[in-house]
């Protein structure tokens, strides 16, 4: 029995070494995105080479990038530990730091550029949000950009998300399936999916996200706590190298619609500038300018209790990088750079397993089964 | 003398039920807090149960809603499935038309289905209704068919000498009663696989509640785990209960005459 409860302890004490002091360095980076014209930063850097360039120098080997429909799966994919980097709308982390999330945001992607497309029937009798009572609209998940806006605004024009209207979570292709075939009357999408949608007469924009919350932040780049602690000189790159790609596509915009019509496998690239054309967003990368429509989205989550608690810019982001990266001096009593997590890495499934096969073993061995 | 004396308390019913639980219990509030120690991968049972009293209030909604779907597919699977079955496994010719459609269609897993079902049901509770169907109305059939293959002959010709000529009148009077407890099984089973399609029929928004729909339209795109764990065990529940109500009311009831002529007490 000694001898057992010894080997046991063994294990224990090498699994949490092997756990805490596990790999520092970062050998691969896992970058995020969705399948949206938003995101075409991340895209661009990812064709031209950019982000194998510009990070080799600091060991990174290896630079895979991984599409999710939404931001919501792509932050339970960041929980998991899956991903590094994400490419995601500011509002799936506030639901996801909730929740005990390590990350922040470190720069800002887009801003306005999705819209209410209704069924052509539908969007020709459209004149105000009323019309839209007893309505069956697709949009993405609960937490998602999306969402939180298309309920902010419903809310503010005297309706209720929860009765008035009925709001399916979908990805864009789904949704995009569903008011093509008269499954949905409507769908809230960002861009390129309404002018797909249009463009095949199978809808009409009646109202842009940017009139819904004028320059509301879309999408940002999430970095996670352990990178901006261990590596802030790597973020630091990250974020040069995806403001790089914005000025890049901001200058070259039939050419960043062809770079996601080659990413986005099927998209028609005259549709995504089309849609490039016709939509009301903007590439940017100064996160100081998502942080009041981001702190607007915090509220909503936490009235409609998607959130334990009201999260703060403290708790979202971390702008000193990219106020280091761009010579700006801190202002008086800025946010403190990423402080550690109050939770210890945990010893993980593997050793949790190593741990039970043992004490099966030692229990088959003492009932000598 | 005390052995004998915990031996006898342990071999009360519901004792030992009542440790096992308790003991898994335990240990996952053990390991949930001091080993994995994330409430985003395995949240605390205590954590489940202030979910619980957080969210009480609207579990009967959707326990109602993923009970008005499971009640469409299962009423609609028992209906068909007894009723092909019944015509396949009699009539010989039946069987040979519909036993190729029946063996391609029967793989398909039912959240195969799902498109099909929004697209030609739209989000409304028949095309969820239609997912439970699908999962439920082939194990009913199989059972109705073997159930109607297996007829003792003896039975059949007594019948027929005793004047019962009738297709109809065989199928009703011997075929059916003789059949019953192989389409009970039959619809147990269809129970079982028709309420695991309730979550994948609520997948996608076919309505605004359900247990399913809170799973995956609310709970996991919003990182409840909490939640998710605890509306997880009231699926399992509400099948518990489902089933344990059906064996009453079938087993207990309907086929009494069984007891004392098979070995099950």
């Amino acid at each position: 029995m000694k001898k057992y409860v010894s080997v046991l302890l063994t294990l224990i004490l090498i699994s949490g070494i092997i756990t805490v002091c596990g790999a520092s360095e970062i050998k691969t980076l896992r970058i995020g995105y969705q399948p949206s014209t938003h995101q075409i930063a991340e895209m661009t850097a990812m064709e031209k080479g950019w982000w194998t360039r510009d990070l080799a120098k600091f060991g990174v080997e290896n630079i895979t990038d991984t599409e999710f429909s939404s931001g919501p799966p792509e932050m339970t994919a960041m929980m998991a530990g899956e991903l590094d980097v994400a490419y995601v709308g500011t509002a799936p982390p506030i639901t996801a730091i909730d929740k005990g999330l390590d990350a922040k945001i470190v720069a800002s992607v887009n801003t306005n550029g999705s819209a209410l497309v209704l069924s052509p029937g539908l969007a020709a009798n459209y004149t105000s949000p009323a019309d839209l009572k007893g309505l069956k609209i697709a949009t993405f998940p609960p937490g998602s950009i999306q969402d939180t806006i298309l309920k902010k605004w419903l809310k503010d024009n005297g309706l209720d998300p929860g009765r008035d209207v009925h709001i399916i979570g979908a990805g864009p292709g789904e949704a995009i399936t569903e008011i093509m075939t008269g499954v949905v009357d409507g769908v809230f999408l960002p861009a390129p999916s309404p002018t797909i949608i249009e463009m095949a007469d199978a809808g009409k924009t009646v109202v842009y996200s940017g009139e819904m919350f004028p320059n509301h932040a879309c999408c940002c780049l999430l970095v996670s706590g352990r990178l901006i602690r261990e590596h802030p000189e790597l973020v630091k790159q990250i974020i040069r190298t995806h403001i790089n790609a914005t000025r890049y596509n901001n200058e070259h915009k039939e050419e960043a619609a062809e770079i996601y019509a080659r990413k986005v496998r099927g998209t028609d690239v005259e549709k995504v500038k089309e849609s490039i054309k016709r939509w009301d967003g903007a590439w940017v990368y100064d996160p100081h300018i998502e942080i009041n429509s981001t702190l607007v989205y915090a509220k909503v989550d936490y009235e409609m209790g998607y959130t334990n608690k009201l999260l703060t810019e403290e708790d979202l982001f971390d702008t000193s990088l990219y106020d280091e990266v761009m010579g700006i001096a801190p202002a008086p009593g800025t946010v403190s750079p990423t402080p550690q997590p109050t939770s210890q890495p945990t010893p993980g499934f593997t050793s949790l397993l190593v741990i039970a096969a043992l004490l099966v073993y030692i229990v088959l061995r003492r009932f000598k089964i | 003398m005390k052995r004998n004396r915990l031996i006898s308390i342990l071999n009360n019913r519901g004792i030992i039920e009542a440790i096992s639980l308790s003991l898994t219990i335990i240990l996952w509030e053990l390991v949930s807090n001091f080993i994995v120690r994330n409430p985003g991968k395995l949240p605390s049972p205590y954590s489940i149960l202030l979910a619980f009293c957080d969210i009480w209030e609207i579990i009967p909604l959707d326990i109602g809603i993923s009970l008005l779907h499971f009640g469409i597919g299962i009423g609609a699977g028992a209906a068909m499935g007894i009723i092909v079955g019944m015509l396949m496994g009699w009539f010989r010719i039946v069987d040979r038309i519909m036993d190729p459609m029946v063996e391609i269609l029967r793989p398909i897993p039912p959240l195969a289905w799902v498109p099909f079902a929004i697209l030609w049901g739209g989000l409304t509770h028949y095309a969820a209704g239609f997912i439970v169907f699908i999962g439920a109305f082939f194990p009913i059939l199989i059972n109705t068919y073997t159930g109607f293959r297996e007829v003792d002959k003896t039975y059949i010709d007594a019948a027929r000498v005793l004047g019962c000529r009738e297709e109809w009148k065989l199928i009703k009077f011997i075929a059916l009663p003789f059949s019953l407890p192989s389409i009970a099984t039959g619809i147990r089973i269809g129970m079982g696989v028709g309420w695991m399609c309730v979550v994948a029929a609520e997948l996608f928004g076919v309505s605004k509640s359900g247990l399913g729909y809170r799973l995956f339209q609310v709970f996991w795109p919003l990182h409840m785990i909490d939640k998710l764990i605890l509306y997880m065990i009231i699926l399992g529940l509400v099948a518990l209960l489902l089933d344990r109500l059906f064996r009453y009311f079938v087993e207990e009831k309907l086929f009494k005459w069984k007891r004392g002529i098979v070995i099950a007490k």
